[in-house]
This record gives structure tokens, C-alpha cells and sequence, in this order.
């Protein structure tokens, strides 16, 4: 032990120590396992002023469209693996396919795919941030709008 | 011999001068009462002048005016200018401090990387809170994208115009995006 007290190899087995703490942690960083995908579908309309109160978390975000009422159909998650893909049942038939891209500064990469059976209404490329979300609206369903909020967390 | 081997060095000490004022006498006194001590004295001083007699006549042999000479060519040798920078780097940076700027730098660049990790968003809640759009491909059909600012809402929003597709009809929602 009598070599640790000479300061330059301290220094040296320091920087070692740290430069593997920063390997380590870099690694484990940049290789999150999963990522957590929630699909909430909403019907939006304008035939009541009816707040569904499971929607309370979203209503500042869903103001923004305007519309007097706000319904949650489902609330879906499923688990998908990087390079994956999981598709989520929409209500009206539709069906949403999620792919996760890639994970940077913090941010997750999603394709998206809205399909109604056979034929592809949407195909999007979004970043969002961890834990974050987008929304995605427009098909009409039961005398409204259908919303989807697309949220993405990283595992 | 009277247990006086430890004393061997000191009396080599010295007859090389190289004894305190203290130990000097103590070493005298014990020398001039101690007869293995006393012959030790007498063999190292006999050694210490053959060499020095063999050192001197071989030194009168030896041209030193190359080793001068090139001395000489050292001392007045211009430096390249990057040379001095560096020696006055050196002399503002002195090695100790230096070394530890490494592993701080380390544990700094740790330090911001782990609270990316540990505590996203910490550089400012709303820096990447939108969402970015890449690309969208809406298959023909009109497609609006709408950024909110306030509540950092990204909205892609698919609608059909007046004549648009036949379930359009069918539906009573208004066609055109409602924001």
C-alpha cells in the first residue's frame, strides 16, 4: 500500500476509478430495455359538456382542441422492446401500430402507424420526450372525434 | 569484535565530514578509548587517500575541454519558442496541481451525465418537452399540425374536407380540425 501514497498513482487509479464510473453510467444511460407505451383513446365531441374525470391529467392539453366534451374509450400500455413493434387496438376498428426508434439526449424516437383494417390512414415519426406525449386526432367516431394521446417512459 | 559493526558507518560519516557537531565529539571519544573502532579509523583513512591518489593521477590524464566545450554549447543553445511556453506553463501550473485537473474534470462530466440520468429534465422542465415531428405521410388525406405553447401540446390532426372520403357522410363530426 505503500505505492498509493505517491500522489501521481493516486491520481491515476482515481481517474481509472472514475472514467469506468463514467463508462457505466453512460452505458446504462444509453440502453434502456423498453419502453412503456400508453395509448389513451378519447371521444371528443360537442353533444354534452361531459368531463371524464380519469381525463384529469390531460384536460389542460385537451382544452386545446376546443371541443366541449371529453370521454376516455380506453387506456391501454404495453411494453416494447427497442427495434419492436406493438399494435394497440383503436375503438371504431382502427388500429395503431408503435415501433420505438431510438433513445437520445433524453428523448424517445416513435413511428407511429394509425391503420383502419387494411388501409393506412397515418404514418408518423415522432420525438418525444421521456415520459412525455403527443397527441393524435381527427378520425370521426360515434358522432365526434377520436383523440389519442400517445405517451412513451422509457424501463 | 565488541559490538561496534554499527559504528563503521559513522566513522565513515566522518572522515567524510558529513557528522554534527555532537556526534562528531561523542564519535572522537569513543574512537580514542576504542582500539576496533580506532583500527576501523585508520583502514578507512588508508582507503580514502589510495583512492584519492589513483582518482588524481587519472584525472591529469583526462581532456575535460570537449565536456566544457559542449557545457558551453548547452548553456548558449537558443530555445524554439514552444519550449519556453511550455517551461512557463509549467512554471504557472506547478505538476501537482495540474495531475488533479484530470480526475475533476472526470468526476464533473460524471456528475452532469448522472443527473441527465437520475433527474431528467434538469436542465429546464419545458427545453424538450415538445414533441418533434419528423415526418408525416397521411396518405393523401389532409393532415394539420398544431403546436401549443402554453400547456407544450404537439397535435397532429387528421381531417377530411367537403369532399372527402364517403364516411364522412356518415359521420356527424365536424370535418375540418376543431382548434
Amino acid at each position: 500500500m505503500k505505492l498509493l501514497k505517491k500522489p501521481p498513482l493516486r491520481v491515476l487509479l482515481f481517474s481509472l476509478l472514475a472514467l469506468l464510473a463514467v463508462a457505466v453510467t453512460v452505458t446504462a444511460q444509453k440502453q434502456p430495455q423498453n419502453v412503456q407505451v400508453r395509448i389513451g383513446s378519447i371521444l371528443a365531441s360537442n353533444q354534452s359538456d361531459e368531463f371524464d374525470a380519469r381525463l384529469k391529467g390531460l384536460e389542460k392539453q385537451l382544452r386545446v382542441l376546443k371541443y366541449r366534451s371529453y370521454r376516455l374509450l380506453k387506456d391501454e400500455s404495453q411494453s416494447v422492446p427497442w427495434q419492436g413493434n406493438r399494435v394497440f387496438e383503436i375503438p371504431g376498428g382502427r388500429s395503431l401500430m408503435v415501433a420505438p426508434q431510438e433513445f437520445q439526449d433524453n428523448r424517445i424516437g416513435l413511428k407511429v402507424r394509425l391503420t383502419d383494417g387494411p388501409k393506412p390512414l397515418l404514418d408518423t415519426t415522432v420525438r418525444i420526450s421521456n415520459k412525455g406525449n403527443f397527441i393524435l386526432g381527427g378520425p370521426p367516431h360515434e358522432g365526434g372525434v377520436l383523440v389519442l394521446s400517445i405517451s412513451a417512459v422509457t424501463q | 569484535m565488541n559490538g561496534c559493526e554499527d559504528k563503521i558507518p559513522s566513522i565513515e560519516r566522518w572522515l567524510d565530514g558529513e557528522l554534527s557537531g555532537a556526534e562528531n565529539d561523542s564519535l572522537r571519544s569513543h574512537v580514542a578509548v576504542c582500539a576496533e573502532c580506532s583500527e576501523a579509523q585508520r583502514r578507512l583513512e588508508k582507503l580514502q587517500s589510495t583512492l584519492k591518489a589513483a582518482l588524481l593521477s587519472e584525472a591529469q590524464r583526462v581532456d575535460f575541454a570537449p565536456f566544457w566545450r559542449a557545457v558551453q554549447l548547452r548553456v548558449n543553445e537558443k530555445r524554439p519558442w514552444y519550449q519556453e511556453a511550455l517551461d512557463s506553463m509549467r512554471r504557472a501550473l506547478p505538476a501537482p496541481r495540474v495531475a488533479w485537473v484530470v480526475p475533476a474534470v472526470i468526476v464533473l462530466l460524471l456528475a452532469v451525465v448522472s443527473l441527465e440520468s437520475y433527474l431528467p429534465g434538469w436542465r429546464g422542465a419545458g427545453r424538450n418537452a415538445f414533441a418533434t415531428v419528423e415526418s408525416i405521410d397521411a396518405y393523401g388525406r389532409n393532415v394539420a399540425l398544431l403546436r401549443e405553447y402554453d400547456t407544450k401540446t404537439t397535435v397532429i390532426w387528421l381531417y377530411q374536407d367537403q369532399e372527402g372520403e364517403n364516411e364522412a357522410a356518415e359521420e356527424t363530426a365536424p370535418s375540418g380540425p376543431a382548434f
